[in-house]
Formats: structure tokens, C-alpha cells, sequence
């Protein structure tokens, strides 16, 4: 059984689109981010799953409960935490926790042992009696995430994280997310605007845009269909003949461009090349006077799929003229 | 059954929790029907013999002292709703509808913390009309005049509630609401005895809640029946009233919620 299964599921307002046609699945268990550009079709998603909105046409199912038919079996298998901060300043961190406990029907005899390991995991034990007023924001969207996985939800829906949040507390967070997801094994549904975000935390990705899954595969798989790395080197001999040709002999290298004393290299696995190419120019006796591996990151992935700023200059206007055109329609 | 309940006091305990955080609210709240009380009530003094012509002996802020506390009661629970559309976009109402409390127990547990501060309000209010000499000759009526209080309030934080999950913006919410406060309260006997209104308005104003409970309150304050409506025909009215506004706020905001804001 999957966690999250969406079938050809459309969601329209008016004339747009905002979902069309979605299908994909998420293995129990799974870390999952669901990435897209602003407007893209993800908080639709969201609150679809979540059962906030009824989709148009197709299927979603959440723990094995269709959204339409069985809402509440839905709300009860999940926890929501959204993008911005849902606690009650007002009330202390503990009475947030409370307040949370009963919301998801938390037996009364175990509230208090649950929120105190809560606290405990999030480290805010010692300002649980503080109004949240007073809390930084990192400290907010702890107790957040906590209040989101009190009831050990089955399925965890994060809505950007750490959005708003400096690098450090940041990281924090994705400590803390990785500590949870160890900790209780449930399945995490997480969408985020941060590459590094996705990279460190999704065991699979799913990349959304004008309403449509555009791919889905492991962070990893990506960025390897992206293809080659590259290698630059510059050195100092003129006959440079001999190393070309040597070069070109070395199993991960695909592809040579010669520019003067320049080489590009697109290889499969630069950290093994590197290594080559150094016994080859010593063996040679050609001195390399720099050298450089540069790697597809996800961003590359991300903008290959969504970005309209990249590819072909003539038609890179037209996209982006279009993509205002959507975003002021979706907005 | 059970877990309605639950969820209601759920609610209600979250909506108390803020309200005793904003104890400078309590007291800016009480300035209006001070004024009221304290202004309307001199400056109409002059009208006792118009109020004794149609059987009641006293003063006149004897008279007024109970509409008076009907006006906090109105205003507070029908302003009490607000909150919901703050709980609309700063996602607090995200997260109460992606547990699994049902939507009504949502509704139902912001009316009964409305009307609970409704009462509270009314009660400090009977507090100071005491201080300022009305008489009020059987104080064991404290009691079951705050019952009434919170039941009446109940019924308007309905209509607060209702309009709240309707509107969709601050400005509508305030403007349906004070065309709806206002008149609900000039449209009783309140002020002044419904046998001094034009038939017309009587008329109407005998389709207000308000109408009843006032004249309700004043008999248990002051013993004296009005315009021969018996208290247990005021209780029936209210009653009903209360009854109506629960389903029909349960209602509405299940429906309004379920859309998008």
C-alpha cells in the first residue's frame, strides 16, 4: 500500500488549471519532496491531500483512504504543518502542544507523556511555560513541526520547512526533520523552493509544474541524467598532442573539446578521472596549472524542467512572457 | 456525541486561553455601555413620568440599567467572531480542519466562549449600574439573569460566527455587522417601553430576540411584566432563537469553510 496515490488528479478554478491530471505515488516511509516554481500546482496539491480542497476530477488517496469519501480517516492518519507559523502566540509552548493533542484526539492519559518527549526531541523543554511571543522563529517552527507529529501521524505533510528561516536554522531544521523521520518511521510529503533542502532530505523527488508532474525520480538519478560533469584544465606544453590522445583513452571521458591550452573534458565520474589525468601529465611531463570539476546540482535538474530562463534565446522571451501571463492568473 | 462535545471544549478552551491574554480588551470593551449607562441613563431621567404611564415605578436608569446590559451582551458576542477570520489566514483554521474535530464543534465551541465573555461583560456591567445606585431588590436573580445572558448570547455569537465565515475581508464583516447591531438594538424596549413605539415599530420589534430577552432581564431585575409577554413566553423565544442559530451557524460555516478563502 502506498502512502500518498494520486490518480490522474485535476483540480481547475475558473479556467485555469491549477492541477492537471496528476499521478504518482509515495512509498510508505518515504522522504518525498514535491518541488515547483511558485504557482506550479503544489499548495493545490497539498490541500487536496490534506482534504482542505476537493479536487475536480481523479483520485487521491492518503494511508489508503480516498480524500473524497473518507476525510476523516485522511485527518486522522496525517499531520499538517504549513508554511507559515499556525501557533497561538498568546499561549505558552506547552499549551500550543495542548491544544494540538486534543485537536487530534490524543488519549487524556498519555497528552502529557507525549508532549513532554516532544519537547524533549525539539529541545524547547526548558520554554515550554514561555508565551510563544517570545520565541525566535526557528524556535516556532519547532515547536510547529512538533505539533504536527504529536499524534505520530502516519503521513507528515511539510509545507516549506524553512522558509523565511536563516541557513543555520535552517540546517537546525533539517536535523531535527531527519531525527523525527528516524525516529518514528512515518512518511514524510515535504515541498520546499530549496534545492539543498530537497537534496539532503527526499529519498525521491517529484518536480511539478503548469499543473503537471514532470518528473520523478531519486535526487541522485537526476542529477546523473542531467549528464556529464565537467573538467577544465589549463597547462603548460605545446605539444599537446600526446595528452590528448591519452586523455581520450580513459574510459569515463565522453567527450574533449580543445581550446589552445584549454581542455574541457565531459566525463561520468570526474573524482575518478582527476586522479588519470595527473598520472598521464606526469608520466608525460606536462604541468597542469589548474584544474576544475564542475557537477550538475539539482538546481540544474529544477531549471531543466521548469525554467523558462534557460534554453534557446528566441523562444526564452515567449516562455517567460507566458509564465507572467500564468503566474498573474494564478495569483 | 461524545467527541463533539470534546472537540467543542476544545475550542472553547483555546478561544478562553486568548481572551484572558487580552485583559486590556476587558476593560476598553466596558467604556461604551458605561457611557450608555451613565449618560443616557441622566440625561433621560426626565422621562420617568413617560415610563411610570405605562406601569413601571422607579427611575428611569432603572428602567434602561437592563437594556444596557443586553447592549454589552449584543455587541460583545456579535463582534466575538471576528477571530475566525484571523484564524483564516494566519492558518490556524488550516490546522483545526486538517484534524479530525468536526467542523460544527469549530462553530460551537467559538459561540460558547463568545457568549460565556459575553456574560462576563454583562456582568461587570450589572457591577457598575449597581455602584451607580440602580436598585436592584432581589440580588439571588444574579444567577439565572446571567443564564439568560449567556443563553442570548449564544444565539448572537451565531450570527457573528455566520457572518464571519461568509465574509471574506475585515470590511465586510464590520459593515454587515454594525448595519445588524445597532438597529437589532434600537429595535426593543430597551430604551424606552414598546407601548411608546409607533404600532409599525412595535410591530417589528416584536420579531427581535432582543425584544424578549430585554423585557425578561428587566422583569427579574425589577419584578415588573411588561406589555403582558410572560417570562416563560421570553424564555420559549429565546429558546428557539438559540436552538436556530446553532444549526443554522453549524451549517453555514461547515459550508463556508469547506471553501476555499
Amino acid at each position: 500500500m502506498y502512502s500518498v496515490e494520486t490518480r490522474s488528479l485535476s483540480k481547475s478554478f475558473g479556467t485555469v488549471n491549477a492541477v492537471n491530471d496528476v499521478s504518482f505515488t509515495v512509498k510508505a516511509g518515504e522522504i518525498f519532496g514535491f518541488l515547483g516554481p511558485n504557482g506550479a500546482g503544489k499548495s493545490t496539491t497539498i490541500m487536496i491531500l490534506t482534504t482542505l480542497l476537493k479536487p475536480t476530477s481523479g483520485h487521491a488517496l492518503v494511508s489508503g483512504y480516498d480524500v473524497m469519501t473518507h476525510p476523516k480517516q485522511v485527518r486522522q492518519s496525517i499531520g499538517y504543518v504549513q508554511q507559515e507559523s499556525t501557533v497561538d502566540e498568546y499561549l505558552t509552548g506547552r499549551e500550543n502542544l495542548l491544544l494540538q493533542a486534543r485537536l487530534n484526539h490524543i488519549p487524556k492519559d498519555q497528552i502529557n507523556k507525549k508532549i513532554d518527549d516532544i519537547l524533549e526531541l525539539i529541545e524547547l523543554s526548558d520554554k515550554q511555560n514561555d508565551p510563544v511571543i517570545t520565541y525566535s522563529g526557528g524556535m516556532r517552527k519547532r515547536l510547529d513541526i512538533a505539533g504536527g507529529l504529536l499524534h505520530q501521524p502516519k503521513v507528515l505533510f511539510l509545507d516549506e520547512p524553512t522558509v523565511g528561516l536563516d541557513i543555520q536554522t535552517r540546517r537546525k531544521i533539517w536535523e531535527y526533520i531527519k531525527k523525527i523521520h528516524k525516529e518514528f518511521q512515518m512518511t514524510i510529503f515535504l515541498t520546499t523552493h530549496y534545492m539543498e533542502e530537497a537534496d539532503q532530505l527526499c529519498d525521491r523527488i517529484g518536480i511539478i509544474d503548469n499543473g503537471k508532474i514532470q518528473v520523478i525520480d531519486t535526487p541522485e538519478n537526476m542529477k546523473n541524467a542531467m549528464g556529464n560533469e565537467i573538467i577544465s584544465l589549463t597547462f603548460e606544453n605545446e605539444n599537446s598532442e600526446d595528452f590528448l590522445s591519452q586523455l581520450s583513452q580513459i574510459d569515463l571521458v565522453k567527450k574533449i573539446n580543445k581550446d589552445n591550452d584549454k581542455f574541457t573534458l565531459f566525463v561520468s565520474s570526474g573524482t575518478e578521472v582527476i586522479p588519470k589525468i595527473f598520472q598521464i601529465s606526469v608520466a608525460l611531463g606536462i604541468k597542469i596549472t589548474s584544474i576544475s570539476l564542475t557537477r550538475p546540482t539539482l538546481d540544474d535538474v529544477f531549471i531543466s524542467y521548469t525554467g523558462r530562463e534557460i534554453r534557446d534565446d528566441d523562444t526564452g522571451f515567449n516562455r517567460k512572457r507566458e509564465h507572467a501571463k500564468m503566474k498573474r492568473l494564478r495569483a | 456525541m461524545n467527541s463533539l462535545l470534546y472537540d467543542t471544549y476544545t475550542i472553547f478552551w483555546r478561544e478562553l486561553k486568548r481572551y484572558r491574554k487580552s485583559r486590556s480588551g476587558v476593560l476598553i470593551r466596558l467604556i461604551q455601555p458605561s457611557i450608555w449607562i451613565i449618560v443616557i441613563g441622566n440625561t433621560f431621567s426626565g422621562t420617568q413620568p413617560l415610563i411610570q404611564s405605562v406601569g413601571f415605578e422607579g427611575q428611569y436608569i432603572e428602567f434602561m440599567a437592563p437594556g444596557v446590559i443586553i447592549l454589552t451582551a449584543i455587541f460583545t458576542s456579535i463582534f466575538g467572531g471576528v477571530n475566525t477570520l484571523w484564524d483564516r489566514r494566519y492558518g490556524f483554521m488550516n490546522k483545526a480542519l486538517t484534524s479530525p474535530i468536526s467542523r460544527s464543534s469549530i462553530a460551537l465551541g467559538k459561540m460558547s466562549a463568545i457568549s460565556l465573555i459575553s456574560a462576563l461583560q454583562a456582568s461587570l456591567i450589572l457591577g457598575i449600574a449597581l455602584a451607580i445606585g440602580v436598585n436592584f431588590p432581589n440580588p439571588l436573580m444574579i444567577a439565572p439573569i446571567m443564564a439568560i445572558v449567556i443563553l442570548f448570547s449564544l444565539g448572537f455569537s451565531g450570527i457573528s460566527v455566520i457572518v464571519a465565515a461568509t465574509a471574506k475581508s475585515q470590511e465586510t464583516f464590520w459593515g454587515v455587522i454594525n448595519f445588524l447591531g445597532m438597529p437589532l438594538f434600537m429595535l426593543s424596549p430597551a430604551l424606552f417601553p414598546l407601548e411608546l413605539l409607533p404600532d409599525w415599530l412595535a410591530t417589528i420589534a416584536k420579531f427581535n430576540p432582543v425584544t424578549y430577552t430585554v423585557l425578561l432581564v428587566r422583569e427579574m431585575m425589577t419584578g415588573v411584566t411588561e406589555g403582558g409577554i410572560s417570562a416563560l413566553l421570553s424564555i420559549g423565544i429565546i429558546l428557539a432563537f438559540v436552538l436556530v442559530m446553532i444549526g443554522l451557524a453549524s451549517y453555514v460555516f461547515t459550508r463556508e469553510v469547506n471553501k476555499p478563502f
